[in-house]
C-alpha cells in the first residue's frame, strides 16, 4: 500500500514540477518518509516559521481582547485609566438579568443553528461531492448566495416571508434564519475537505462490505472530522456575532446577546459587556482546558 | 473514533432537540401570566428602573426591545413585523404611521398627566399630529457640538466651527443627512425642511467645500468615544451619548451647546399602534411617564433637561447639558415626502465625492 | 457506485434553503422591479428605475474603492493565513490551536471594533509605547484612513481564512512534500508548486470567505474609516435605512449577487473537472475547487 501511495506521489509531483532539473530518486535510506511529525531537520525549520506565524496571529487575535480585560477592571467608564475595581464584575453578575437573558438567548441559537447547519450542511456537502444528480448544480450554488447577499437584504426578505406564512416572531425564527445563514459556511468547509479526499478509500469499504451508512459513520465522518468542526465553529461564531438579520427577524422577548449590546452602544459600550467578554472568553478557555487531552486525541486520530 | 462518532451523535441529538423545544416553545406557554405590553422603543431610551416601577405598581411584565433608527422600525412593522403596544418614533414617523392608518386614537381623558406636558412642545407637534390625536410627546430635543476645552480655548458658539482649519482633522459631524444639512442650512439662515433647489445646493457646497475638508470623519456611532478619548476636540452630535461617555469628574472641561443658528430639532412620541390589544395597559404607561417624578427620572438617567415635562424641571437633581430654552432657535425636522430625494442626492456627493 | 444516495444527503438542505431562502429572495428580486414607496417597501407597479440608477458615477466609483479594498485585504488575509493553517494542521494539538484562533471571536464584534479604536487611537496604546520608547514625540495618525479598515478587516475575517485551509492543509499528503524535495525542488518550489495546488479546494473557499463578507463590509469602515472610506455595504444600508429606497437597495444588491453568482456557476461546472485533468494542467486553473492530486487514486 505504501509503496503504491508513494509511486503514485512521485507521478504526480513529477508532474507539477516541470522544469525543475529531477535529482536521482533516493527512496531508500533518507529515513522513512513523513510518517510522523517529526520529519528531518530541515522540515522542523520550516514548521518553526508557520509555527511563528501562527504564534504572532494569536496575540494579533488577542490584542483587542487584552485592552477589553484591562478595561473590564477599570472603576471608570470612559477610556482613561483612573483605579482597579471589581465593580463591573460585580454589575454583570448582580444586577444585569436582561445581559443574561439575551446571552442565554445567544447560546441557545448559537449552538442549536450551529448544530442543525453542520448537520444539514455536512450531509450535502457529502452528497455533492460524491453524486452526480439532476439538482446537484441548484445545490451548488444556492449555497453560495445566501453568502453574498447583504444581511439587510436577507433580514427583510425573512421577515416579510415568515410575517406572509404567519409565523410568530420568536426563538424558532431567529434560529430558522441562523440556521440559513450558517448552512452555506458549513457546505463549503466540508466540502472543501472532501475534495482533496481519496475517492478509493470508499471503494474499498464498500468492496469489503461495508454497508452506506456503515462508510458514512466509519470513513468518511471521521475524514471530514475537521471540516465539519472548522463548519461547526464558523457557524457558532457567526451566529454569536450577528446582529442585522437577528434585528429584522427577532420577536419581542427573543433579545440575543448582538441586539443587546446594539441597544447599549448608544450610550457608551458599558464595560460591564467588556466584564461579559471577558468571562465568555476565560471561560471557553478554562471549559476546554480539562478537554485538552481528548481534544489530543481527537487531533491524533 | 469511537469518540468521533460519539460526538457526532450528541451534536445531531443537540440539534433535533433545540430545533423541537425551540418549535414546542413558541407554540406551548400561554394565558394565565401576568399582562404583558410590548414596547419598541429607541436603544436605552427609558431607563430600566422606570419600567421596574411600572411593572411593580400595575403588576405586569414589559417586553423592551429596541430599534435604532425610525427607518428600520417602520421597515419591521410595516413587514407585519410584530405586535408592540407602544412604539417612539420621531415626528416625521408619527405623521407617516398617521397617514398609513397604523395608529390607535389616543383617549386623553385617560391621561391625568397630560397637562404636565409643556404647552411650547405641545404647540410645535401640531405640526405632524395635530390636537395630539395620536400621539404623546415623550422627549423633545437636539443635536449639538461638544467642544474639549482643555484643547480648543477659544471658539464662537455658532456653526461656523467647523470651518475653521486650524482644527482641520479633529472634529467630526454626525452621518446623518437631515442633521448636517439641517445644520448647514440653518446656519445659512434657512428653513431645515427647506425643498428649494438652490437652498439644498448651497448647503451641500458648505458641508463639502467648507466643512468636510476640516472634519476627520462622519459618525453616528463611536463620536462619543472617541470624543472622550480625546481623539476628537470637536464633535456634533448627541448630549447623552458625550454625558454616557465622559468621566463625571471631567464634565467641566466640556461645553456642549446648541449654535446660536439653532439647528433641526427633534421630537419623539409614544403611540400605540391600532392592533394593540392592551390599549390600556399602554395608556397607563404613557401616563405614567409624564408623572413629573418618573420623568425626572428618566431624563437624570440620560442627562437631559426636561423639556417635555414642565413640574418635572423642579424635581431634577443631576446636571444637563442644554437647556429646553436653548432649543427655542432649532426648527422640527419634518417628513419632505418625494423631495428627500434632494437631500439624498446632495448627501450622496457629500459622502462620496472628493 | 451502487445507488445513488446523494439526492438523499443533499435533499435536506436543498429543502431547507428554497423553502427560507429562495422562497423570501423572490421577494427581493421582486421589489427591485417595482416603484419605491416613499415610506420604503414598494408600490406595486414595475418599473427599472432602480436599475437605471445603478449607472450612476459616484456609485461606481464606490464600487470600486469596494473592490480595491476588498482586494487587497483578502491578499492579506490569504498570506497570514496559510502559514497558519499550516502550522495549525501539522501540531500535535490541533483542536487546542483551532479553538485559540476562534474564541476571540466569541467576542461581539463591536466591542473588538471598539477595542482596536482604543489600541490605535491619538491618545491609544499603541501611540503611548511609541513615546515610551522615544520612537515619537507626537501621535501617528493610525486610525480613521484606508490603512486602519484594511487592518481591522484583515483581523475580522482572518479565523474564516484560516479554517478552510487548515482543513484541507491536514488532508494533505505530506509524502508529496518529501517526493518533491527528494526530486530537487527547492523548500519554496515544492510549497507552491505541490501544496498549493494541492489545497485549492481550501484556498477558494478561504477566498471566498473573506472577500465575499470583507466586499459586503458595513461596520469596520464605519467606525475605523475616516470621511472618505463609505463602501459598497453602507451605500445599502443607507438606501433601507436612510433613504429608504428599497429598489436601489435590492437592484445593488443583485447586481453584486448576479456578479458573484456567475463566479458560483464556474465553480459549480469546473469542479467535476477530474483530477487527471489537473494533473495535467496543474498550477494555473480556473476558479475551481479541482480534487487536485490525489495520492493514491492514480491507479
Amino acid at each position: 500500500m505504501k509503496k503504491l501511495r508513494l509511486h503514485g506521489a512521485y507521478r504526480a509531483v513529477r508532474a507539477t514540477l516541470k522544469g525543475i532539473r529531477p535529482l536521482p530518486p533516493r527512496i531508500s535510506g533518507s529515513g522513512p518518509p513523513a510518517t510522523g511529525r517529526k520529519g528531518h531537520a530541515k522540515r522542523r525549520r520550516g514548521i518553526a516559521v508557520s509555527d511563528f506565524v501562527y504564534w504572532a496571529v494569536i496575540a494579533f487575535l488577542f490584542a483587542p481582547l487584552v485592552v477589553l480585560f484591562a478595561y473590564s477592571f477599570n472603576s471608570s467608564k470612559s477610556g482613561s485609566w483612573t483605579g482597579f475595581s471589581f465593580m463591573w464584575y460585580e454589575r454583570l453578575f448582580l444586577g444585569s438579568g436582561l445581559l443574561w437573558n439575551a446571552f442565554g438567548n445567544s447560546a441557545i441559537i448559537a449552538l442549536g443553528s450551529a448544530s442543525a447547519a453542520t448537520l444539514l450542511g455536512s450531509l450535502a456537502a457529502v452528497g455533492t461531492s460524491r453524486y452526480s444528480f439532476w439538482y446537484r448544480p441548484y445545490v451548488k450554488s444556492m449555497s453560495f448566495i445566501p453568502m453574498i447577499l447583504p444581511e439587510i437584504i436577507v433580514g427583510v426578505s425573512l421577515l416579510v416571508f415568515f410575517a406572509g406564512v404567519g409565523l410568530k416572531l420568536g426563538l424558532l425564527t431567529v434560529w430558522i434564519a441562523h440556521t440559513t445563514f450558517n448552512i452555506p459556511f458549513v457546505y463549503l468547509l466540508v466540502s472543501a475537505r472532501l475534495e482533496e479526499f481519496d475517492p478509493s478509500i470508499i471503494e474499498a469499504a464498500r468492496d469489503l462490505g461495508a454497508t452506506e451508512v456503515q462508510t458514512l459513520l466509519r470513513i468518511i465522518l471521521p475524514i471530514t472530522m475537521p471540516g465539519i468542526a472548522s463548519g461547526f465553529l464558523t457557524a457558532v461564531t457567526l451566529s454569536l456575532e450577528d446582529f442585522v438579520i437577528t434585528f429584522f427577524v427577532a420577536g419581542p422577548g427573543s433579545t440575543t446577546l448582538p441586539l443587546f449590546i446594539y441597544s447599549a452602544i448608544r450610550f457608551g459600550v458599558s464595560p460591564v459587556i467588556n466584564a461579559l467578554s471577558a468571562v465568555m472568553v476565560a471561560g471557553t478557555v478554562l471549559l476546554i482546558y480539562p478537554a485538552r487531552n481528548f481534544l489530543k486525541a481527537y487531533a491524533a486520530h | 473514533m469511537k469518540r468521533l462518532l460519539r460526538a457526532a451523535a450528541v451534536l445531531a441529538a443537540l440539534s433535533l432537540f433545540l430545533g423541537l423545544s425551540l418549535g414546542l416553545g413558541s407554540c406551548s406557554k400561554k394565558g394565565d401570566e401576568p399582562k404583558k405590553l410590548y414596547i419598541f422603543n429607541w436603544t436605552y431610551y427609558t431607563p430600566d428602573s422606570v419600567i421596574a416601577k411600572f411593572e411593580k405598581e400595575y403588576n405586569c411584565k414589559v417586553v423592551y426591545d429596541s430599534f435604532d433608527s425610525n427607518e428600520t422600525m417602520f421597515a419591521k412593522l410595516k413587514a407585519g413585523g410584530s405586535n408592540y403596544d407602544i412604539v417612539f418614533p420621531s415626528a416625521d414617523y408619527v405623521s407617516i404611521m398617521i397617514n398609513q392608518k397604523m395608529l390607535a386614537p389616543i383617549d386623553r381623558t385617560k391621561l391625568a398627566n397630560f397637562r404636565n406636558i409643556d404647552p411650547l412642545v405641545l404647540a410645535r407637534s401640531k405640526d405632524y399630529d395635530p390636537d395630539n390625536k395620536f400621539s404623546v410627546p415623550y422627549y423633545m430635543g437636539a443635536a449639538g457640538v461638544a467642544v474639549n476645552k482643555t484643547k480648543v480655548k477659544k471658539y464662537e458658539r455658532s456653526w461656523s466651527i467647523f470651518s475653521r482649519k486650524d482644527l482641520k482633522e479633529k472634529m467630526t459631524m454626525l452621518d446623518d443627512m437631515r442633521e448636517v444639512m439641517g445644520d448647514a442650512l440653518a446656519f445659512q439662515g434657512k428653513s431645515v425642511n427647506s425643498v428649494s433647489d438652490a437652498d439644498v445646493k448651497a448647503a451641500e457646497e458648505l458641508v463639502n467645500k467648507t466643512w468636510k475638508p476640516n472634519l476627520l470623519k462622519f459618525d453616528a456611532e463611536a463620536f462619543a468615544k472617541g470624543f472622550a478619548a480625546g481623539e476628537f476636540w470637536v464633535a456634533q452630535g448627541y448630549a447623552e451619548s458625550i454625558f454616557a461617555e465622559y468621566d463625571a469628574a471631567k464634565r467641566a472641561d466640556v461645553d456642549f451647546f446648541i449654535p446660536k443658528e439653532g439647528g433641526p430639532l427633534y421630537i419623539d412620541s409614544m403611540v400605540i399602534l391600532k392592533n394593540s390589544k392592551s390599549q390600556d395597559l399602554a395608556l397607563k404607561f404613557i401616563d405614567f411617564i409624564h408623572r413629573p417624578e418618573i420623568y425626572a427620572e428618566f431624563c437624570d438617567a440620560f442627562g437631559f433637561p426636561a423639556t417635555a415635562n414642565v413640574p418635572a424641571r423642579a424635581l431634577k437633581k443631576g446636571d444637563m447639558w442644554y437647556k429646553a430654552e436653548d432649543l427655542a432657535k432649532c426648527e422640527l425636522k419634518l417628513d419632505l415626502g418625494a423631495d428627500l430625494e434632494k437631500y439624498n442626492a446632495a448627501w450622496q456627493e457629500i459622502k462620496v465625492g472628493k | 457506485m451502487t445507488r445513488n444516495y446523494g439526492k438523499i444527503y443533499a435533499g435536506p438542505q436543498a429543502l431547507w434553503l428554497t423553502v427560507f431562502f429562495a422562497a423570501p429572495l423572490a421577494i427581493i428580486v421582486a421589489y427591485s422591479f417595482m416603484k419605491r414607496d416613499l415610506y420604503g417597501g414598494v408600490l406595486p407597479q414595475a418599473s427599472l428605475e432602480a436599475y437605471r440608477s445603478l449607472a450612476n458615477p459616484t456609485l461606481l466609483s464606490v464600487a470600486w474603492r469596494t473592490l480595491w479594498v476588498s482586494f487587497i485585504a483578502t491578499v492579506f488575509t490569504i498570506l497570514i493565513a496559510l502559514p497558519c493553517g499550516y502550522s495549525i494542521a501539522r501540531s500535535g494539538n490541533q483542536a487546542m490551536r483551532l479553538f485559540l484562533v476562534i474564541v476571540p471571536f466569541w467576542t461581539n464584534f463591536l466591542i473588538r471594533i471598539y477595542a482596536w479604536i482604543a489600541i490605535l487611537g491619538n491618545e491609544g496604546f499603541l501611540n503611548d509605547l511609541l513615546k515610551i520608547l522615544g520612537l515619537r514625540t507626537n501621535s501617528v495618525q493610525f486610525l480613521y484612513n484606508q490603512g486602519a479598515v484594511i487592518l481591522v478587516l484583515v483581523y475580522m475575517y482572518l479565523p474564516y481564512a484560516i479554517l478552510p485551509l487548515f482543513s484541507t492543509i491536514d488532508k494533505f499528503d505530506f509524502t508529496l512534500l518529501e517526493a518533491a524535495r527528494d526530486l530537487g525542488a527547492t523548500r519554496m518550489q515544492a510549497l507552491m508548486k505541490v501544496l498549493i495546488p494541492n489545497i485549492r479546494g481550501g484556498l477558494v473557499t478561504a477566498v471566498l470567505f473573506t472577500f465575499i463578507p470583507i466586499f459586503g463590509a458595513y461596520a469596520v469602515p464605519l467606525l475605523v474609516g475616516g470621511k472618505d472610506a463609505y463602501m459598497l455595504g453602507n451605500v445599502i444600508a443607507d438606501q433601507v435605512t436612510k433613504t429608504r429606497n428599497w429598489p436601489l437597495a435590492s437592484s445593488i444588491s443583485m447586481g453584486v449577487t448576479v456578479l458573484t453568482g456567475l463566479a458560483a456557476v464556474i465553480f459549480a461546472a469546473t469542479s467535476r473537472r477530474t483530477a487527471q485533468h489537473v494533473v495535467e494542467d496543474s498550477g494555473i486553473g480556473p476558479l475551481s475547487a479541482t480534487a487536485g492530486i490525489p495520492s493514491g487514486g492514480q491507479a
